[in-house]
């Protein structure tokens, strides 16, 4: 993939942190939404309870000490009015007999009897009957307890600050962790971004105490050994498939050699015998631009030569003419700076030769080729008719051109001597010109 | 003349003694540094084909021992490496020439024969054949004593001509020879038939009218 698509994706990603907050906190809220009810039904049911046992200790407590006054009975009615009076949210009646199986309780709301304003209370009653001088009363107690909008509101609120707290809580930690524990997982990233295979060297990863990321240095480790290898191999297969290839075509065109001086002869198959030296010949150079491929790849070239450039493209001008000359091409030359460049001159050599027989041989008959040198940029454009697949261009191995008999490794190796220079090679096509150039 | 082929590959070595055989040219075969030492110490040679990778050792080596006991032998190196270091210290230790595997036979048989020309004629490297002569050093050529002007293609084509004599040389191997790089990157090998034209036209003008002859159509043959 290239650089370009991954960074127009960029726009759509978030960091991972982002992504686990979000669900937690939709989770973090409705629990604490469920939390506001379920709260409030604890609080009620406690203090209803605590109440029922406060009213239920009063009521005991007043009948034991009627008893303990030992009244007599109109002494006892006398004291329960007064004590009604007093205590207007308790009652004590006297009833003919017991018809409470057990003690009642419940909950009444009501106006408060001496608020200025009239406010409704909610009230936790309880009804029992207790005995005084052996007869039975109900006794009726209520106390105040408190309203439950007014429970749920201080739960609500309560809640509402604790989820506040959690997301800042949150943000903050997030912040932090992302500075400190993704630390590990950044670097990672980073000597990924920076790992090139065609240096073959492999990504020291920092130490991490962290489990999930020491396992992924781990396996990067593997892969990436995996890969080293891998590309080695392909490489040392091709260097080696083509260095063995070398003595059997040798031994082939030797013999052809000697088949040219067979005094039997026919014309007819010397007519075949030279056919194979051209296919021979042919093979030689595919061989050749390969074991060339694999030593740009393996930079065993020396790149702080001084490339006399000028020079280099006027020798080879000076080396083609004839052929230039053989299709009647018309050379243009524009070489208007002397220019000198680091690198190496051997593979500058070859740059200049592969593009202008490239030139050459794609130009028709009567055809214009022009080299153009400046400071900045090495142009050579022949005459052409349609344009080329520039994508398919500089790969091996694809032929563009039906009558091409070349290795089909030339345009590739322009490329490829341009990325060891750190030269860039494009295309264009432009007023029928095939246009190659070359960027210092 | 008496060639030594130092070369492990054996078949190889035998195209190329059979290709110099019929030139009075005497072959003999080392295919391990061990035996071509042995070799080298006991006889005298006029050349020494040196591919520089044996199987157990160097042939550089080999050469460096020749310098150190002053002999006199030609030395053509032939390596399948196309390196230039190679090229640049075979020369340098005293190699007289240098040729890239694969070669054709006619390539090397016309390096050998400047080789051991230089070698043995030194300041006078006159080469005569009837009515023709060619100095070698001052590249002159004249037929009846008369000179001829040869372009430096046409000179150095007579020269590969004349050390493949009696040989039949392909259109495509002139093309290599003259084009070296080149030649099998182009889809023509046409500039071969126009300088063999050329030159043929100057030996026949000049009165050396059966020397260069034109073979099944495509190849050359020199006569002597």
């Amino acid at each position: 993939m290239s650089k370009k698509k991954i960074f127009s994706n960029n726009k759509n990603l978030k960091p991972l942190l982002n992504k686990t907050t979000k669900p937690f906190l939709i989770y973090v809220l409705t629990i604490l939404i469920i939390s506001i009810p379920v709260y409030f039904i604890v609080i009620d049911t406690i203090w209803k309870g605590e109440l029922d046992e406060h009213n239920k200790t009063i009521v005991e407590k007043t009948a034991y000490e009627f008893n303990h006054l030992k009244l007599s009975d109109a002494d006892l009615r006398k004291s329960i009015a007064l004590w009604k009076l007093i205590q207007p949210e308790t009652n004590i009646e006297e009833i003919p007999f017991d018809n409470l199986k057990k003690d009642v309780y419940f909950t009444i709301q009501k106006q408060k009897p001496f608020a200025a304003e009239p406010e409704i209370e909610r009230y936790r009653a309880m009804k029992k009957v207790v005995y005084l001088n052996s007869k039975p009363y109900l006794f009726t107690i209520e106390t105040n307890i408190e309203e439950s909008e007014e429970t749920i509101a201080a739960i609500t609120a309560t809640t509402i600050f604790f989820f506040i707290m959690i997301v800042l809580g949150l943000l903050f930690l997030n912040r932090r962790l992302s500075l400190t524990v993704w630390k590990p997982f950044r670097n990672t990233l980073e000597n990924l971004k920076s790992f090139n295979l065609n240096t073959q060297q492999t990504i020291e990863f920092e130490k991490t105490d962290i489990k999930e990321f020491e396992e992924l240095h781990q396996s990067l480790n593997k892969l990436i050994e995996h890969n080293i290898s891998a590309f080695k191999t392909q490489k040392e297969f091709t260097e080696n498939a083509s260095h063995e290839l070398q003595t059997p075509l040798a031994i082939l065109k030797n013999k052809v050699d000697l088949l040219l001086q067979n005094e039997d002869l026919t014309e007819k198959q010397y007519q075949i015998a030279e056919k194979m030296n051209l296919a021979l010949a042919r093979s030689f150079r595919i061989n050749k631009n390969l074991l060339l491929l694999t030593k740009i790849d393996n930079s065993q070239f020396d790149n702080s030569e001084v490339i006399d450039f000028e020079n280099l493209v006027k020798q080879s001008l000076r080396l083609l003419e004839e052929h230039f000359l053989q299709k009647d091409i018309l050379v243009k030359k524009t070489i208007s700076q002397t220019i000198t460049l680091n690198g190496n001159s051997s593979l500058a050599e070859v740059l200049i030769n592969n593009l202008l027989i490239n030139a050459i041989r794609n130009t028709p008959p009567n055809g214009l080729i022009s080299v153009k040198l400046t400071d900045s940029t090495f142009e050579v454009s022949n005459s052409g008719v349609e344009k080329l697949d520039s994508d398919l261009l500089f790969k091996r191995f694809s032929r563009l051109s039906k009558e091409n008999n070349g290795s089909g490794l030339g345009l590739a190796i322009i490329k490829e001597i341009c990325n060891f220079q750190n030269w860039t090679i494009d295309y264009k096509f432009e007023n029928n010109n095939h246009i190659f150039f070359v960027k210092f | 003349m008496k060639i030594l082929i130092i070369e492990d590959e054996t078949e190889l070595a035998k195209s190329i003694a059979e290709y110099l055989a019929e030139e009075n040219y005497l072959c003999e075969f080392a295919s391990t540094f061990k035996d071509a030492m042995n070799k080298i110490e006991m006889f005298q040679y006029d050349c020494i084909i040196l591919d520089i990778m044996l199987p157990d050792g160097n042939g550089l080596t080999i050469l460096e021992e020749l310098k150190k006991h002053n002999k006199q032998e030609g030395v053509i190196i032939v390596s399948a490496k196309n390196a230039l270091d190679d090229k640049i210290s075979g020369l340098q230790l005293g190699a007289d020439d240098y040729l890239t595997k694969p070669f054709h036979l006619s390539e090397l048989m016309a390096r050998i024969y400047s080789i051991i020309r230089r070698k043995q004629f030194g300041n006078s490297n006159i080469v005569k054949q009837n009515e023709l002569e060619i100095d070698l050093l001052a590249k002159t050529v004249t037929i009846n004593n008369e000179r001829i002007a040869l372009t430096k293609k046409e000179f150095d084509l007579l020269i590969y001509f004349i050390g493949n004599k009696n040989k039949v040389i392909s259109k495509s191997t002139l093309a290599e020879h003259l084009s070296g790089d080149f030649a099998d990157m182009l889809d023509n090998h046409d500039f071969v038939y126009a300088h063999v034209k050329n030159l043929k036209k100057k030996l026949y003008d000049a009165g050396c009218d059966h020397c260069l002859k034109t073979v099944y159509g495509t190849g050359y043959k020199w006569i002597s």
